[in-house]
């Protein structure tokens, strides 16, 4: 018999595993009771399920939307396509939302990479860095002329927001409460929502008003406070936008979104 | 050379028991955690962890090393290894002896190695990196296992003692695999115990399977068979005071249940094992 090496035998058997490739047949010897078939099937039939399963833990909403037998057909199809390379089976799936967009049949049906994409997302807030709420007492402490500068550094967990063409998140809270399945419907207006997790190690999520989504992405994105204020016109009166800053302020700071003040100019 | 301190009788620390743990203070001796489950950033994993860490001794037992593959170590795997022992400061550290996947893959399964001289010069040279990387000695544990490749020259604990010896690291003997393992591929359990060098076996681990009748694999999902306590049974008295732990990964009972568990490995080995002064 041929010496092979041990490179060639993890060759044959990942190519098993992950195409079928039968050639590591020649490599394993089985016994009549358990015959080289069984055996192998157990590796295949693990690598299927686990990951599969690991995507279930994922994406539990897109599982029930999809039914048991949709789930593990997806679960197969991804698996293929993305075959894990982390470490870590947490990072698994982190194409899902992607690939529910781009591939028949599941494209025909946008509502699930919507689903997806939202499920990462609070997936990513559960297990983002840790970091203190900004105390309300930090901000009163700034001196009014000071406040044109403010800039705001936000909790590590909030995700970049979401927009939804779906009702994505009413679908998702009635099956996470395992109430009667309510129809996916497009909505009338665009909505956005932020996700993150409050100091209570809570992940919280909740849709904004236009004008709130518009100034949360400013600030995030390291705006300051004035300029925002100044964009603000495009939804509100002058006179009302320093009141109407004021409360967006006033929330985060309730929602713990904020973690600190970047700079006060 | 020689072992760490035992630590006694301890679990598998699982997300299902985290409230419980803290609330109750159960009379557990240690705890082994599953390290992937918290390279995250931050986070409930991270939170509990930390007090749980305050309280009870801890070790980590990884899945991803990868020791065997034919791929290079994966270093950021390593670095983030090393900084989470920096923060909860372990009594050891442990993985497989099996490879994960190669060209950059993970298969997420703990597939078994040819035993022959090749794979164990292989494996003992990335252990030592590992080791003096780690900066201390690590455990690698036997997997269950269900092919056997027709190229194997030794039985499957020669070549673990192979590997330890030239290594120069310790080893996890997980007493549900053996008996899976010996299952599959028609070896005497006993003989294993009786060839696995007993200076070398730091920890046990205890856990339940599935068993096929032609065959049994190794699902960690259900409570430890008597066989399984006859073959503990028997390892004890040939190692004697090694930590022993049972390792349940998945349809996790109640806290109550485990600990029930623990209670009948305590009634078989009674103080033959017992937690060591760390500097004894």
């Amino acid at each position: 018999m041929a010496e092979r090496s041990l490179r060639d035998i993890q060759e044959a058997l990942q190519r098993h595993l992950t195409n079928g490739d039968e050639q590591v047949r020649e490599l394993i010897v089985g016994t009549p009771r358990f015959p080289i078939e069984t055996r192998l099937g157990i590796y295949s039939d693990a690598y299927r399920l686990r990951l599969i399963e690991a995507l279930s833990d994922a994406y539990p909403a897109v599982h029930t939307l999809l039914g048991d037998e949709g789930f593990a057909a997806l679960g197969a199809a991804y698996l293929e396509a993305h075959p894990s390379s982390y470490r870590s089976i947490r990072w698994f799936g982190d194409q899902l939302a992607h690939f529910l967009a781009e591939r028949p049949p599941w494209r025909d049906t946008p509502l699930l990479a919507e689903m997806a994409d939202f499920e990462w997302a609070l997936r990513g807030a559960f297990d983002a860095p840790d970091a203190r709420p900004l105390e309300r007492e930090t901000l009163r402490r700034i001196p009014p002329e000071r406040w044109a500068g403010l800039r705001l550094r936000f909790a590590p967990s909030l995700q970049a927001l979401r927009h939804h063409h779906w009702n994505t998140v009413a679908l998702w809270r009635a099956i996470e409460a395992e109430s009667d399945p309510i129809p996916p419907q497009a909505l009338p207006e665009v909505e956005t929502w932020a996700i993150w997790r409050s100091a209570d190690q809570r992940t919280r999520y909740r849709s904004l008003p236009v004008d709130e989504a518009w100034a949360l992405g400013q600030m995030r994105e390291g705006v300051d406070f004035s300029s925002v204020c100044a964009g603000l016109v495009e939804w509100i009166d002058e006179a009302h936008i320093p009141a109407r800053a004021a409360g967006f302020l006033h929330q985060w700071l309730e929602d713990e979104l904020i973690a600190d003040i970047d700079s006060v100019a | 050379m020689s072992r760490y301190p035992s630590l006694g009788y301890g679990l598998g620390l699982r997300k299902e028991h985290y409230h419980e743990i803290l609330d109750t203070d159960p009379a557990i001796d240690w705890f082994e955690i599953l390290s992937e489950n918290y390279l995250v950033p931050g986070g409930k994993p991270r939170y509990f962890l930390a007090r749980i860490a305050e309280r009870y001794p801890l070790v980590m037992h990884g899945v991803s090393l990868s020791i065997g593959s034919t791929d290079p170590l994966d270093q950021d795997y390593l670095k983030q290894l090393k900084a989470l022992a920096d923060e909860i400061e372990p009594r050891w550290i442990s993985d497989h002896l099996c490879w994960t996947g190669i060209n950059g893959l993970n298969l997420h399964d703990l597939l078994p190695l040819p035993y022959t001289e090749e794979a164990i010069a292989h494996v003992v040279e990335r252990v030592m990196r590992v080791q003096d990387y780690l900066g201390r000695r690590i455990l690698l544990e036997n997997v269950s296992s269900y092919i056997s490749y027709a190229d194997s020259q030794l039985t499957e604990w020669e070549f673990l003692n192979a590997i330890s010896e030239r290594a120069d690291c310790l080893i996890l003997l997980d007493i549900n695999n053996i008996h899976v393992s010996a299952l599959n591929h028609d070896f005497d359990p006993r003989a294993y115990l009786e060839g696995i060098a007993g200076e070398r076996v730091q920890q046990f681990h205890l856990a339940g399977h599935s068993d096929f009748g032609d065959y049994a694999i190794d699902t960690h999902d259900a409570g430890i068979i008597p066989s399984v306590w006859s073959l503990y049974e028997q390892a004890v008295e040939r190692y004697g005071n090694v930590s022993t732990m049972i390792e349940r990964d998945d349809n996790i009972p109640p806290l109550a249940d485990l600990l029930a568990e623990l209670e009948q490995a305590r009634r078989i080995a009674g103080d033959r094992i017992h937690p060591e002064a760390a500097n004894g």
